[in-house]
């Protein structure tokens, strides 16, 4: 067996060329406050009413309160430097995420749909999530965080290109 | 109808108005039998709460009554006929249905010889389409004729799969594996005896539950036991352990008779890949190769110490895991490792034994062996919390801190398993200690590239590189490659896709 030569190769994926949208941040923020709003007023809500509240109950309810404001504050930023999107006349090229980050690349020729949906925070925003799916079962491309018009856009764009690719996509 | 099926006059099939056939009329003498039996529960209940002039009996007999007679129905009202562009099917007498499915998407054509079809020489043909459903049950592109002669079984699918309606004889074909009857030694090994020991105490506890039988208060039962208590326990535990390893290995022995016994995978010259199995139900796969995206060989722990493997496809339209579907993909039952790969080999068209595997850097060593560590520890933190609160006692902690050394070998094994290679048309990779499987996926069918990269990954400079398919399990991973080679090897896996989003920090 050979091992992996190292020296040779300094490759790296760069950046695709376009960043989502600026409200995404807004918007990541607000759908992980809502989140966070729920676990520490449950909490919140058990310490106050509960006659004698357990010890533990306490060191989780400070632990929420402590890791939710840096969460908001942090991941919304990170995210919006991860997040980014491209799309040539072959491929559709995606980064995503922040502790853990993720490339996707498929190429034109194998893509099935093309979906855009709003949630309602993302409609407050003025959002849309881009869900471009292929044949296989990995999972589908997703940019969040897109501007709705852009969204729009980009789906025509994607649906004329893969209607003039034949063949089954699979 | 269905007897005579040869004989129909061959240019009509295919034709727009190609003539109607029926379901095999011996079902008659089946189906309501199996149905009667099937609802002898709801007899025997209304039989047991029914008295005169209470109605309990008479809906009993009516849902009888309904249930063999929609099977009647079935039966009768079934037909199917084979377009040039469709296959169509219509039935039932109230709530009629018809399904068509185009031909070019037939993928697969299954012929299943339960004992009730053996009875008369006849078969279920199960006419799949390449759709990956993975996540759900049987479609609507799908169609199930149950059950028509073997003859006309196997002319649906020469029909269907080598779109020739070369009718009477099977076309010529080459071996590629038949079943050893010296394999029967893998078969303690797969564990599946187990999952029927499990279903049997299941069915035994569920019993005597329904029927308030209290095993503690059963004579030879409670005697047993006062008996048993007084041994020593680690005498009972030895006793106890042989005993179930006994009946596990005999049960397995039986099972891997049952539905290997007269294994052949053929090859027929129209490209397609020919499965038939089984001692009592048979079942016969084919497997179209155009829908061929790789193959695995699949190695779990206890197999592997002995030596075997077990071989299985990569194809769109077979689902794994689910009930009947259970196994479909199947090419090769345990058997020794090397002809294993022998046979995964002689499917792709690849010497496999002898690619060698590129293997994986230390970094990739250090994160498997610290994953494994730190879940172990994990575990022993939240036992430790639990006894600390007093819901639990103390020995879970340490036992899970026990596991330790368990940890640290599997991780290394984890880390041994490693590999990667791009051999022809395929991408290759292997990974996994406890159900190792090594992996050939073509790489022109590959949906595109994704690569992963957790924080711990990005301190080491490794990704996971990930190949999505659309068969089997949906996706294939390269754990832990070294960043600049993982993306050499995604890019040269499928030439061109990634070149334009790569770049090298350090340009001449």
């Amino acid at each position: 067996m050979k091992t992996e030569n190292t020296t040779t190769l300094e490759l790296r994926l760069r950046p695709p060329e376009h960043r989502v949208s600026r409200r995404a941040i807004g918007h990541w923020a607000a759908s992980a406050g809502v989140g966070w709003l729920l676990v520490t007023g449950g909490q919140a809500v058990a310490v106050a009413t509960a006659d004698n509240p357990p010890s533990w109950l306490w060191t989780t309810l400070v632990l929420s309160c402590v890791l939710a404001p840096v969460h908001l504050l942090v991941m919304p930023r990170w995210r919006y430097r991860v997040h980014r999107w491209e799309v040539t006349g072959e491929a559709v090229y995606t980064q995503s995420g922040w502790l853990k980050q993720e490339w996707r690349i498929a190429p034109i020729s194998r893509i099935q749909t093309v979906d855009v949906e709003r949630g309602p925070l993302e409609q407050l925003f003025g959002l849309a999530r881009l869900t471009v799916t292929t044949a296989s079962a990995a999972g589908p491309l997703r940019v969040s965080g897109l501007d709705h018009a852009t969204a729009v856009e980009l789906v025509d764009e994607l649906t004329h290109a893969t209607h003039e690719v034949q063949g089954d996509a699979t | 109808m269905s007897a005579a099926a040869p004989s129909v006059p061959i240019t009509a099939e295919g034709a727009d108005e190609a003539p109607w056939h029926r379901l095999d009329r011996r079902m008659l003498l089946i189906r309501p039998v199996l149905d009667l039996v099937k609802s002898l529960p709801v007899l025997i209940g209304a039989l047991v709460l029914g008295h005169d002039g209470n109605p309990w009996q008479w809906i009993g007999v009516a849902v009888t009554v309904v249930t063999v007679g929609t099977g009647i129905s079935h039966v009768l009202t079934s037909r199917y006929r084979v377009t040039a562009t469709q296959v169509e099917w219509h039935t039932g007498l109230l709530l009629r249905k018809q399904r068509a499915v185009p031909r070019d998407r037939i993928r697969t054509v299954d012929v299943l010889s339960e004992p009730k079809h053996r009875l008369f020489s006849l078969s279920a043909v199960r006419i799949g389409t390449g759709r990956h459903d993975h996540h759900k049950g049987p479609g609507k592109d799908q169609l199930v004729l149950d059950a028509v002669t073997r003859a006309e079984a196997q002319r649906l699918r020469t029909l269907l799969l080598h779109r020739k309606p070369a009718a009477v004889e099977a076309p010529p074909e080459t071996v590629l594996a038949e079943v050893d009857k010296r394999w029967v030694r893998y078969a303690p090994f797969t564990l599946s005896g187990i999952a029927v020991v499990a279903a049997i105490l299941g069915t035994v506890y569920h019993f005597a539950h329904e029927l308030h039988f209290d095993p503690t208060r059963f004579g030879p039962l409670r005697e047993l036991t006062a008996r048993v208590l007084q041994e020593p326990v680690w005498l009972v535990v030895v006793w106890a352990a042989l005993g179930l390893l006994a009946v596990v290995s005999v049960l397995s022995v039986g099972g891997y008779v049952l539905s290997f016994w007269n294994f052949r995978l053929t090859r027929e010259p129209g490209g397609t890949l020919h499965i038939r199995r089984g001692l009592v139900t048979t079942r016969s796969v084919s497997i179209e190769e155009d829908r061929l995206r790789g193959v695995e060989v699949k190695e779990p722990l206890p197999l592997r110490i002995v030596g075997g493997a077990k071989v299985a496809a990569v194809a769109a339209g077979l689902r794994e895991g689910k009930g009947s579907d259970r196994g479909g993909s199947l090419l090769l039952p345990p058997a020794p490792a090397s002809r294993a790969t022998e046979i995964a080999g002689q499917v792709l068209g690849l010497d496999l034994a002898n690619v060698p595997l590129v293997r994986h850097s230390a970094k990739a060593r250090t994160r498997r062996i610290s994953r494994a560590v730190l879940g172990v520890l994990l575990l022993s933190a939240a036992l430790f919390g639990l006894a600390r609160l007093g819901a639990f006692p103390e020995w879970p902690w340490q036992a899970a801190l026990a596991l330790l050394p368990f940890a640290v070998a599997v991780g290394f094994d984890r880390y041994r398993t490693l590999g990667h290679a791009l051999a022809g048309q395929y991408l290759i990779t292997r990974s996994g200690s406890l159900a190792r499987a090594t992996v050939a996926v073509r790489r022109d069918r590959l949906t595109g590239i994704a690569v992963h990269q957790s924080l711990f990954q990005r301190r080491a400079g490794l990704v996971t590189v990930i190949a999505p398919v659309a068969a089997g399990r949906g996706h294939y991973r390269v754990l832990d490659i070294e960043e600049g080679a993982g993306l050499a090897l995604a890019d040269q896996a499928v030439p061109g896709l990634l070149t334009p989003f790569l770049e090298s920090p350090e340009k001449p």
